[in-house]
């Protein structure tokens, strides 16, 4: 590879977007129910989510990252490697301010957020393209409009097929014993219903893979190469659950040990089911916030009280994530175009 | 003189049955208390001491407690481990403040003062088999139907309601005896009749805690 500015950046992209998928490893909390429940042993674990998220990104990820990657993109538009680096640089930014307020925020929302920054800047000052023909509006429409639908349906799905468990099995259980052999049992479908989840969030991680398919629809980088990308970023999402994933799962794992299988059956069955139909549509939607959505589902069956002062703060930062990673984005875009760099 | 448990009988009970055998000696050993004090009422010296000195013998708890403790470390009981763990040292509360109060009549022979201190005593000592016997079934319950767990522990906080007037009536004729009140049996019957209330709340709390139980994984009825 010839090492002039270009090819040092991609590798600096190639370096970032494998970072990425480390992180998304390293954020993964899906296992801790199946820990907290002891179903399996910490480390095997760890090993069999990380082997499920990997082998969903490397297999299944394919249709989520064309949409961030090519599709989402207006007619003869592609990326550069500082339209790239610009995305990047401001869905991180943002996400490490989301950590530093508490909130959960979707690395999703933030990176297609950026990405709608930097083409808007692009048109307005570089490309020449009319703002209007930038970007493929009918597929950004769905996604935004996936964002919205995923969370709603997510509550819904928790909220029947939790109603449905308790009519059929839960409520007939009369004694501790009973309750512990039930929810024994459960515990097995709570493997495979974690397994599965994983799998679809590995799939459905567009930010990662989006960043690849970018790279190679842009002529930056070969198809071998891509899918020599992917599976890396497969190995290192396992790496991230594994090193560096353990030690929120662990400690979100302690604290479940009082939860029944049943509850987290219901919760990741019904936020796989979610992510896995919205991977098949190729859109890329946010796990963290259908999980908080499934969570509600079912404090909403248990009439249990929500806060709703909490969920108010986190649908503003939700509400803000695309449009300020969006000017973020064009921002910085913006000084690399004044730097020449575009 | 108590007959011990052999290690292998032990190994090859449940946590569940474990309890059970642990709360039925807990029983067993609050019935013998209370039937000491009838004796002392009786002033049966030699059948007090007998049924207190029985009180007292922890062999036999210790044996099963230890069992109980290792298999539930072990146990791959998922959520119920911390709430079993909490139940079986309710009991053994029970135990101990039994074995307390045994210790602490043991070291002297009180005279009781009059037939109607005698009879109160008598009537609260019932209310105390009652609870002690009813606790024993709820924990039973635990396992099997939550339900009657529950109610079980209603009909030990209503009996204990009566039970706490009756001490204090109780107290009230301790405390007006033309008596010297830094005598010992004045020390005595105040420690016993504070003993005996002290044991019967003990026990409306853990049933009180087994309604939360009830409650906690009764959520979906």
């Amino acid at each position: 590879m010839d090492l002039n500015l270009g090819g040092i950046l991609t590798i600096l992209l190639i370096i970032m977007g494998i970072s990425l998928a480390f992180s998304i490893g390293a954020n993964d909390e899906t296992l801790a129910t199946l820990i907290g429940a002891g179903v399996l042993k910490f480390n095997f674990a760890l090993m069999a989510g990380g082997f499920a998220v990997g082998f969903g990104m490397v297999f299944l990820s394919q249709g989520v990252g064309k949409t961030v990657g090519a599709d989402i993109l207006g007619p003869g538009v592609n990326y550069s490697i500082f339209m790239l680096l610009a995305v990047l640089i401001s869905s991180i930014a943002w996400l490490i301010i989301g950590s530093l307020a508490g909130i959960p925020l979707s690395s999703t929302h933030s990176t297609v957020g950026s990405i709608f920054g930097v083409l808007i800047i692009y048109s307005l000052f570089q490309g020449g393209v009319n703002p209007a023909n930038a970007l493929n509006y009918e597929k950004l429409l769905n996604v935004v409009l996936s964002w919205f639908l995923s969370p709603f349906f997510g509550l819904v799905i928790t909220y029947f097929l939790f109603k449905i468990l308790i009519k059929f099995f839960l409520s007939k259980l009369k004694g501790l014993n009973q309750i512990e052999k039930t929810e024994r049992r459960m515990k097995w479908l709570l493997l495979i219903s974690v397994l599965f989840a994983e799998i679809w969030v590995g799939a459905n991680s567009a930010e990662c893979v989006g960043i690849f398919y970018g790279l190679y629809n842009s002529g930056s980088i070969s198809s071998t190469n891509y899918f020599v990308f992917v599976i890396i970023c497969g190995i290192f999402v396992f790496l991230g659950i594994y090193f560096a994933g353990r030690f929120v799962i662990r400690n979100l794992a302690s604290q479940m040990t009082n939860a029944r299988p049943s509850e987290g059956l219901i919760l990741q069955s019904s936020s796989s089911i979610i992510l896995m139909i919205a991977t098949f549509l190729a859109l890329p939607i946010s796990h963290s916030h259908v999980i908080v959505f499934c969570i509600l589902g079912m404090n909403m069956v248990q009439d249990k009280e929500i806060d709703k002062k909490a969920v108010g703060k986190m649908a503003i930062y939700w509400f803000l994530t695309f449009p300020i990673a969006a000017i973020l984005a064009g921002l910085i875009y913006f000084f690399f175009i004044l730097g020449g760099l575009y | 003189m108590r007959m011990g448990v052999t290690e292998e009988d032990l190994e090859k009970l449940t946590i569940d049955e474990l309890t059970h055998r642990f709360m039925d000696l807990v029983n067993e050993s609050t019935l013998k208390l209370i039937e000491g004090i009838e004796h002392l009422t009786e002033e049966n010296f030699e059948k007090f001491d007998e049924n207190l000195n029985y009180v007292i013998e922890t062999s036999k708890e210790i044996q099963i407690k230890k069992k109980f403790e290792s298999k539930i470390f072990k146990s791959k009981l998922m959520f119920s481990k911390a709430d079993r763990l909490k139940v079986f040292s309710k009991i053994n509360d029970i135990k101990n403040i039994g074995e307390f109060l045994a210790n602490k009549m043991l070291l002297y022979k009180v005279v009781f003062p009059d037939e109607e201190f005698k009879q109160e005593i008598s009537t609260i000592n019932s209310s105390l088999k009652i609870i002690s016997l009813k606790i024993t079934k709820a924990v039973k319950f635990i396992g099997s139907d939550l339900t009657k767990a529950h109610d079980t522990c209603e009909e030990i906080k209503d009996e204990r309601r009566g039970m706490r007037k009756k001490e204090f009536d109780l107290l009230k004729r301790l405390w007006n005896y033309d008596m010297d009140y830094l005598s010992r049996t004045f020390l005595y019957l105040k420690e016993l009749v504070e003993g005996i209330m002290m044991l019967a709340d003990h026990i409306k709390n853990f049933s009180e805690y087994i309604q939360f139980l009830s409650t906690k994984y009764l959520i979906f009825r």
